[in-house]
């Protein structure tokens, strides 16, 4: 019987394979072959790892990744559970605004970013009033910063909040039972259940700010994330072996950060946007 | 008002403040879009202006933004869907390689991926300057959200079992797929759907690489206006985003919504059983197929025939040993073995959801139906879950198996009703599944494997899923129908009393062999070897010496010519076995052994005891109960000398 529908199985998954092998293997194939094409062939990688600009801004992007990542893990991990544990009105609209900017392309997070602290931004607006002096942070290493932090919120929160409803809350009265404190039935039960999904969520939240561009290329700050470098490589200066060297780069680091934590978490982990 | 502590508020200040940082920026946005000039504020003055210029400008991109995803849904559809239900269906290492291979464009940055497609097909001038180009980035990335949908919604239901329960009632594969397969994972593909459209609508890594300037996307149009336009008109511009993108958030919402609420569908499932009337109490109602006077016509079973039939696995394992069984038409035979015994690889075999092993052959009459798939075999199958279809309700449920048979609707009105009146759930004809309790879907079941007439009815122990009250009362019930409707029904079991009960015969089986096929009777008082006997009620075993053609026990003697049926074949010690009933306490003195009382167990007409003698394991015995035993207590036990046997390892 099961091997009667194989050949149905097989012509269900044809679709799904030809578009797949056309338009995603073939083309990273043809992308690992052209990077070694370039005049300095497979020394395209030492090139890059070589050249200060470049190892600069990957460092940039490593950095700022990993701290929008902690941050972003504290404050929606202790917002997350916050709203799964407490009831009170107005929590669902309140969960809605914290969602919202989901489905947000990078370049709406960066405008939002420019609105908020830009030049003509409110923080600026309100710091003018009180202190007198404008604060713009916008366009530096802080404005990304926030910019990164934006997006990564409310991916963090519903991720938190899914893993924080399956937590059997019989676990924490036992903890309180046996005369464990707030604190330590947070650290002992709370936490180490929250594992996977912080993991998983943080993983999340580390590759997609290390192949962000929308927002990076919105706020056109002076600091160069490794995405804008590979796009400045590819189209002004033209160097299509260097940024497919740079892009391949980028994708095995974020490739291989989601597969460790798929590992580590033991869930199926993913990037978006 | 519950008072909260000081941390609630700690922690509602920081959720706020996040919120506040998420919400402030759209809020800005919002007034700058529809103010004269941001920079006066609202007492500038409102105005609409901002949209026309929005329109003027950028109509295009929004209608091209919504074409794309449009298309980019159904191409997700059409490829995602499919190889989404293969991947569940067949777990081998292809489609996990596949599956792994579907989700890498989750980890790779979209700027690599588009760049690959600009080297790649960068060259085709016509396709580069067509919005196909940002079509095939987007179908690429949003694939896997499709297919991670489905999946999961597929997986979350016992799909094989569903297609197998289609399948016996004569569906092929293609009306599975349309009729059971898809309407039952639709929540997942309407959420996928939500999830594929609003990605596509927003994507703006991808696409800023693909397009050309004829190409521009709403998301590649909003950062031509940030970096290009006043404020304003980039505000409107971003308003009109918002405005897509709300309605589809809400759907989403909307569609996660029901599910979650289906979940805690079981507990509460118990408690309507528990809380029914005692009018809907699941007590011994025997079907009023008797002296009803629309009494279905008998249903004529065939004979069968397995011969010779094995079954190796794939991986090697032999879960059926070359296996032969004879069953007369109209004769209930029921298959008792422990777990992993190959009764179920049995029953499977003889339902045509496996193949057996070259050479083994099964016949229904006459015919050779080895080579038939279930869907052509025409049996009524019972499955230990029911694999009632959750798409349809309980007289759908019933009718299906005639509809796929092309029926007429008004024959098959009348036999649904049939069955409703015969299972006596006619109340329950337009339940949904979920409705029900468990007892009430066996009858459902029940009622759908019939419906069809089937030649033989198979049933993989449909009452193990019930407690035990419930599950003696449909026993009976399950019974009187067999006997009445006078079906051929192969009955899969673990429960010896089910088997006892139900069967004209019954087949004992162990490691992937028959160990026994007889009659209640034969098998309980006849047992072929130890296996049989231990598995059917208790047996005691008692080793002792053979003097002059006497057993030797620590009292009296039991002569060979009263325990008619021990074999000693020479030896001068055998082991003989008795039931608990064929034993009895006697006065001191009379017996045949003497021993000690480990425990007792009153359990009304008897009294059940363990003893220990001087030369024997723990014994089992019987005693009425009236008696009462203290543990400890030294007692004589007298055993029926025509009840010993010997066994076979």
């Amino acid at each position: 019987m099961q091997r009667r529908i194989s050949p149905y199985l097989i012509l269900m998954m044809a679709p799904a394979l030809a578009v797949f092998g056309a338009f995603f293997i073939l083309p990273m194939a043809r992308l690992v072959v052209t990077a070694s094409a370039g005049p300095s062939g497979f020394g395209i990688y030492l090139k890059a790892l070589t050249t200060l600009r470049y190892v600069e801004s990957l460092m940039y992007t490593i950095f700022l990744s990993a701290a929008v990542t902690v941050v972003t893990l504290v404050l929606s991990g202790i917002s997350g559970v916050f709203l799964t544990r407490n009831d009170f009105r107005g929590k669902k609209i309140l969960v809605a605004m914290l969602t919202f900017p989901l489905a947000f392309p990078g370049v709406v997070v960066g405008f939002m970013i420019i609105l908020l602290v830009g030049r003509q931004g409110l923080v600026g607006d309100v710091t003018q009033f009180i202190t007198g002096g404008k604060v713009v942070l916008a366009y530096s290493m802080a404005g990304l910063f926030l910019g990164y932090l934006y997006f990564s919120i409310p991916r963090v929160i519903t991720t938190i909040m899914a893993a924080a409803e399956k937590i059997d809350i019989s676990l924490e009265e036992a903890a309180r039972s046996l005369g464990a404190s707030p604190w330590r039935v947070v650290k002992d039960v709370l936490i180490p259940a929250l594992v996977p999904g912080i993991i998983s969520s943080g993983a999340i939240c580390f590759a997609t700010s290390m192949g962000a561009f929308g927002t990076a290329f919105t706020l056109a700050t002076d600091i160069d994330v490794l995405p804008i470098v590979i796009y400045t490589e590819f189209t002004l200066s033209a160097n299509i072996a260097m940024a497919s060297a740079l892009s391949i780069g980028l994708g095995l680091i974020t490739w291989l950060v989601l597969s460790l934590a798929r590992t580590a978490a033991g869930a199926t982990v993913a990037a978006a946007g | 008002m519950k008072k909260r502590s000081p941390l609630f508020y700690a922690q509602l200040i920081l959720t706020l403040s996040v919120c506040a940082f998420l919400i402030v920026p759209v809020v800005q946005s919002v007034m700058a879009g529809i103010t004269e000039n941001f920079l006066v504020g609202i007492k500038g003055g409102v105005t609409l202006r901002w949209f026309g210029r929005v329109w003027e400008l950028y109509r295009d991109t929004i209608f091209r933004s919504i074409l794309i995803g449009l298309a980019c849904l159904f191409a997700t559809l059409i490829a995602g869907v499919p190889a989404a239900y293969a991947m569940v269906k067949k777990q081998n290492r292809f489609t996990r390689l596949f599956e792994e291979f579907l989700v890498t464009p989750l980890a790779i940055p979209g700027l690599a991926i588009a760049l690959a497609l600009l080297i790649t097909y960068g060259g085709f001038t016509e396709f580069r300057r067509s919005s196909f180009f940002i079509l095939v980035g987007h179908v690429i990335f949003t694939l896997p959200f499709m297919v991670r949908s489905v999946v999961a919604v597929m997986s979350s239901f016992n799909l094989a079992e569903l297609e197998e329960g289609a399948a016996s009632l004569g569906a092929g594969f293609r009306r599975r797929f349309f009729q059971i397969v898809l309407p039952n994972a639709m929540p997942g593909i309407l959420a996928g759907s939500l999830m594929v459209f609003t990605l596509s609508i927003g994507e703006f890594n991808l696409t800023w690489m693909l397009h050309t300037p004829l190409t521009k996307t709403l998301p590649v149009g909003l950062a031509d206006s940030y970096a290009s336009m006043r404020l304003e008109i980039g505000s409107a511009y971003t308003i009109v985003f918002f405005f897509m993108i709300i309605p589809l958030l809400m759907a989403m919402q909307w569609v996660a919504g029901p599910r979650k609420k289906e979940i805690p569908m079981q507990p509460h499932d118990e408690m309507r059983e528990k809380i029914r009337g005692p009018e809907e109490q699941e007590t011994v109602s025997i079907p009023n197929y008797r002296n009803n006077n629309r009494q279905p016509d008998k249903i004529t079973g065939t004979s069968l025939r397995m011969e010779n039939c094995a079954k190796t696995f794939e991986d090697g394992t032999l879960a059926l040993e070359p296996f032969d069984l004879a069953v007369d038409a109209g004769e209930t035979v029921v298959v008792l073995g422990p777990s992993g015994c190959g009764k179920t690889t049995m029953l499977r075999i003889l339902a045509g959801l496996e193949s057996p092993d070259p050479n083994g052959k099964v016949f229904f009459g006459d015919e050779d139906v080895t080579d038939v798939p279930i869907e052509k075999r025409n049996v009524g199958m019972v499955f230990q879950s029911y694999a009632l279809f959750p798409n349809m309700n309980v007289a759908e449920n019933i009718a299906y198996g005639l509809k796929v048979r092309g029926g007429g609707r008004d024959t098959r009105k009348i036999r649904v009703a049939e069955m409703l009146d015969m299972m006596q759930i006619r109340e329950l004809r337009n339940r949904r599944i979920g409705q029900l309790s468990g007892g009430q879907k066996q009858r459902v079941a029940l009622a759908r494997a019939i419906a069809i007439r089937p030649r033989v009815l198979l049933l993989d122990e449909p009452l193990t899923a019930l407690d035990a009250k419930l599950r003696d009362a449909l026993r009976i019930e399950i019974d009187t129908l067999l006997r009445s409707l006078g079906i051929t029904a192969i009955y899969v079991t673990h429960d010896q009393s089910e088997a006892m009960a139900l069967g004209d015969r019954i087949v004992v089986m162990n490691i992937g062999r028959t160990a026994q096929i007889g009659t209640p009777r034969e098998i309980y008082f006849e047992p072929k070897n130890q296996f049989v006997a231990d598995f059917i009620g208790t047996i005691n075993r008692l080793p002792c010496r053979i003097r002059e053609g006497n057993l030797v026990l620590p009292g009296k003697p039991i002569s060979l010519e009263q325990a008619c049926h021990v074999r000693t074949r020479g030896r001068e010690m055998v082991d003989v076995f008795f039931r608990p009933e064929h034993a009895t306490v006697v006065e001191a003195g009379q017996g045949h052994l003497r021993a000690t009382i480990l425990a007792s167990f009153f359990m009304g007409d008897r009294t059940r005891l363990i003893v220990k003698g001087s030369a024997s394991e723990h014994l089992t015995i019987e005693a009425s109960g009236h008696q009462s035993f203290n543990t400890g207590r030294q007692v004589d036990i007298e055993i029926d000398p025509s009840s010993l046997l010997t066994l076979h390892e």
